[in-house]
């Protein structure tokens, strides 16, 4: 596998975050099309595999589930959208199938860089006590803020 | 019981590889034999073979050779899952930006 220089920048503002940024060069209403018609991003989300949209109801409060069809099997992705502001900001529950109950508040800005650039920021925050109480109780070495200082350094080894 | 000798930060600096934070995401699924993995990076048995050390010798995953075939899962090591789990989300974020540009560049002009 070849390596090749992450063109998104991943930073982790805080423990339980992850943020991902990257400029495209588009307009932020394109962009915002991607995110939002079904028909478009059965054709991107699914990283190059067959992507079924089976719910997007884009409105507060409403559900969105998406199936990824690789050789490996079935994932499925589900959620709440808890906002809803064209053409800038969409927030969404995430769940993982293979992570049932662990759920991801997912923040997604549209910024619009001139009339043909956007920034999109993506921000995942884990709420995840459980994960931290494994970090914990373990049986490793070290406390809370080790072990955090250490998924920190994981995380910004990607950037 | 096997004792782990190195610490978390040689965990994490196991995970640092996007190959093995590949791999981890894969086994996070289900077990899968060395020959397997190395087809799946399209990289030599050796290779894959010595990833699969490093993420051994930390914990972050077990194997078991039964015959000619060696087996890889998530290890013993409570970390295991939940670094695959992230593992998995900052290679899905990087994926999808990707086909995201791809998407936008080829649909220009589409009005």
């Amino acid at each position: 596998m070849t390596a090749t220089m992450p063109r998104s920048t991943i930073t982790t503002p805080t423990d339980r975050e992850i943020r991902v940024e990257r400029v495209f060069n588009a307009s932020r209403d394109r962009v915002w099309r991607a995110y939002t018609d079904p028909a478009q991003v059965a054709q991107w989300w699914g990283r190059g595999n067959k992507l079924v949209i089976e719910k997007l109801e884009l409105v507060r409060g409403g559900h969105w589930r998406y199936v990824e069809h690789s050789p490996d099997g079935e994932d499925g992705f589900e959620g709440r959208y808890r906002e809803v502001t064209p053409p800038e900001r969409i927030v969404r529950s995430f769940e993982w199938d293979g992570m049932p109950g662990h759920v991801i508040i997912e923040t997604t800005t549209f910024e619009a860089l001139g009339s043909d650039r956007t920034k999109v920021v993506s921000v995942l925050l884990f709420h995840t006590p459980e994960e931290q109480n494994g970090f914990l109780h373990s049986g490793m070495e070290g406390g809370m803020n080790e072990s955090f200082a250490a998924l920190d350094r994981l995380l910004g080894a990607k950037a | 019981m096997v004792q782990y000798s190195s610490g978390l930060d040689t965990a994490f600096a196991a995970v640092a590889d996007p190959t093995r934070r590949g791999i981890l995401e894969r086994l996070g699924r289900r077990e899968q034999s060395v020959t397997e993995l190395a087809a799946a990076f399209d990289m030599t048995l050796t290779g894959m073979k010595k990833h699969v050390k490093l993420l051994e010798d930390v914990g972050l995953v077990r194997t078991e050779k039964v015959g000619r075939v060696r087996t890889c899962r998530i290890g013993p090591r409570r970390l295991a899952r939940e670094a695959a789990w992230i593992a998995k989300y900052q290679e899905m974020l990087e994926a999808r930006f990707d086909r995201l540009e791809d998407f936008l560049e080829h649909t220009k002009g589409d009005r």
